[in-house]
């Protein structure tokens, strides 16, 4: 199992008038090239929960194990965590907390080199992640901080793909961006996830769970609510989870009100949803 | 992030309630308390220990763990020890009283005292200024530095202005840290080894956590400026304040306590007075009664404060 949490509990400021409990026993398995969605309230613990995964936080008590790595408060060696960071990767919400080089190439290559690459070797694969993600050729010599702020977090996004993790995490990859450079940026994903990488999503877009995921993990107070697959959170009243319908289910259940006799199942977006439309209405 | 030193912690008690202006003066009557000195050592540490068993009863009044304000003196055990060694092998001009010789080295009653005495100031000096903003929030600390701040507008110095930098300074504190935190998770994630490896990598490193820091900062200076502008604020104006300070019961009490210890101890400080050990008693056992007595002091007045707060 490529990575597994057993009973997992992690406190801030441990031992301080200040402690607060941010994850209380979670024990959980992702599969190798899933696509897992955690949701979630605020405060829910979803985003301690993702930073256990490249040992950026050492759980209190419980390990987690990634690959063939173990992160747990003994091991504390940091080669150990260096190789594991090579394979989880994490982009967090802020582009504005990872760029700070004087060109868009020269920041991407700075995680390659930063795992023992040379500086040409960096920078091809810099350009090789820009274009990935789509950014153009005539921005790679600009400063980061002169982009808007979508090109900016696609830069950020292509600084991780660069050190080529075989699990990417996002946290919130969406929030703040428009709806069309969001569209890109979720398609963008899939096409990783399709190649093979395990994408882990931190999000509070139930529509993105819906139409993308695979897997889902509910949190609620430091503990794993429900872990299950999309069909199945969404077969019942999503709603007793505080999480909202998505849209396209929404406008499904319409459509059979209005009597339009299409058949719900397998409609994940837009498309699929016309395409039923359009074969009821043959 | 352990330390208590510096952080409010809320609680509600008869401390937490008091005047930050007058909590801000208590402070320095305790301070000259702590800061006077006696003509004899005996003095030195028969006041100072009346005075520290003030202050302690005064944390623990205010619920202030005696523990975590020894964890955040943890930084100064290196300064203590390096005051030690100066003082013994460089001892005051006045050293008559050899303690007892190293080699070649005299080490004198005098020299170990002066030091004991240093490091006593020190420590009731931190619990004090711990005491004051473990108790007090940052905001009403200053409002109360605007208070006495208020005769300088006479020579147009821009009081409130400064006041509200300095509310602001302080505000920020955390969330620098927090962003600190965050910016350094981040560049972790990408490779960054913050503690190891060679000089040239770690200034790089170091670089790579100042820039983002430098950039998010003047960015939420940006915004915050803009939405103080939107909602019409003009340093000039004159304002009224949510929660107005007032003068309580409980304030005239502190007021009249540490005004009153402060006056006894410029008093007792002007005595001259003698006192040899008896020599039928050690000099060590009256020190063990004294602090016996020091413990059983600090243990009524909590309790007997607390019981009237019930």
């Amino acid at each position: 199992m490529p990575i597994r949490f057993n009973d997992v509990f992690y406190t801030y400021q441990a031992n301080s008038p200040f402690k607060s409990e941010a994850l209380k026993g979670v024990s959980l398995d992702i599969k190798d090239g899933s696509f897992t969605c955690i949701v979630g309230h605020t405060g829910s613990g979803k985003s301690t929960l993702v930073q256990q995964l490249n040992g950026l936080l050492i759980p209190t008590s419980g390990s987690v194990e990634v690959n063939n790595f173990t992160v747990q408060k003994k091991h504390k060696s940091l080669k150990h965590l260096h190789s594991l960071r090579k394979e989880v990767g994490i982009v967090f919400q802020f582009a504005r907390y990872q760029l700070f080089e004087e060109t868009i190439e020269q920041d991407v290559a700075f995680g390659p080199m930063n795992f023992g690459a040379k500086k040409e070797e960096a920078l091809e694969i810099a350009h090789e992640c820009l274009k990935t993600v789509g950014i153009d050729e005539s921005l790679f010599k600009r400063s980061p901080f002169e982009v808007s702020g979508g090109q900016r977090r696609r830069v950020a996004i292509a600084g991780i793909l660069g050190l080529k993790p075989k699990i990417l995490v996002l946290d919130e990859p969406t929030a703040g961006l428009d709806p069309k450079g969001a569209a890109e940026i979720l398609k963008l994903f899939k096409e990783l996830n399709d190649k093979g990488t395990t994408i882990i999503l931190v999000t509070h877009d139930i529509n993105i769970v819906y139409e993308y995921a695979n897997d889902v993990i509910v949190m609620n107070e430091g503990k794993v609510e429900l872990h299950c697959s999309p069909e199945e959170l969404f077969k019942e009243d999503v709603e007793k989870y505080s999480l909202e319908t998505p849209l396209i289910q929404q406008t499904v259940k319409m459509c059979l009100e209005k009597g339009l006799n299409i058949s719900p199942a397998k409609i994940r977006n837009v498309h699929d949803l016309a395409v039923e439309i359009a074969r009821v209405k043959k | 992030m352990n330390a208590i030193l510096g952080r409010y912690v809320n609680h509600d008690t008869f401390i937490h309630r008091m005047d930050p202006r007058n909590k801000f003066f208590c402070l320095i009557a305790l301070m000259v308390a702590v800061f006077i000195s006696y003509p004899t050592y005996e003095m030195t540490f028969i006041v100072g220990g009346a005075v520290a068993t003030l202050i302690i009863a005064l944390l623990l009044i205010a619920k202030v763990r005696i523990l975590d304000v020894f964890k955040s003196l943890r930084v100064l055990w290196f300064f203590i020890l390096l005051l030690m060694i100066i003082n013994v092998f460089a001892p005051p001009t006045n050293a008559i009283n050899i303690a007892f010789t190293i080699g070649k080295v005299n080490v004198y009653w005098e020299a170990i005292f002066q030091s004991l005495k240093i490091i006593l100031r020190l420590v009731l000096m931190i619990m004090l200024t711990t005491l004051l903003t473990a108790t007090t929030k940052p905001l009403d600390l200053t409002y109360a530095l605007e208070w006495y701040m208020a005769p300088l507008k006479v020579i147009r110095f821009p009081v409130h202005e400064v006041a509200m930098t300095i509310s602001i300074a302080l505000r920020f504190i955390p969330t620098l840290l927090d962003e600190t935190d965050r910016i350094m998770k981040a560049q972790s994630s990408r490779g960054v080894d913050f503690k190891h490896g060679k000089i040239s990598s770690r200034l790089k490193a170091i670089v790579s956590l100042i820039i983002p820091l430098f950039i998010s900062s003047f960015q939420r200076s940006e915004e915050l400026a803009d939405s103080m502008e939107a909602r019409g604020y003009d340093p000039k104006a004159k304002r009224t304040r949510y929660r107005v300070l007032k003068f309580s019961l409980a304030d005239l009490i502190g007021f009249i306590l540490c005004s009153g210890v402060m006056a006894a101890t410029i008093v007792i400080s002007s005595f001259k007075w003698t006192y040899t050990t008896p020599h039928f008693v050690p000099w060590w056992i009256l020190s063990l009664i004294l602090v016996f007595l020091y413990m059983l002091l600090t243990a009524l007045i909590t309790a007997v404060v607390r019981r009237h707060r019930k």
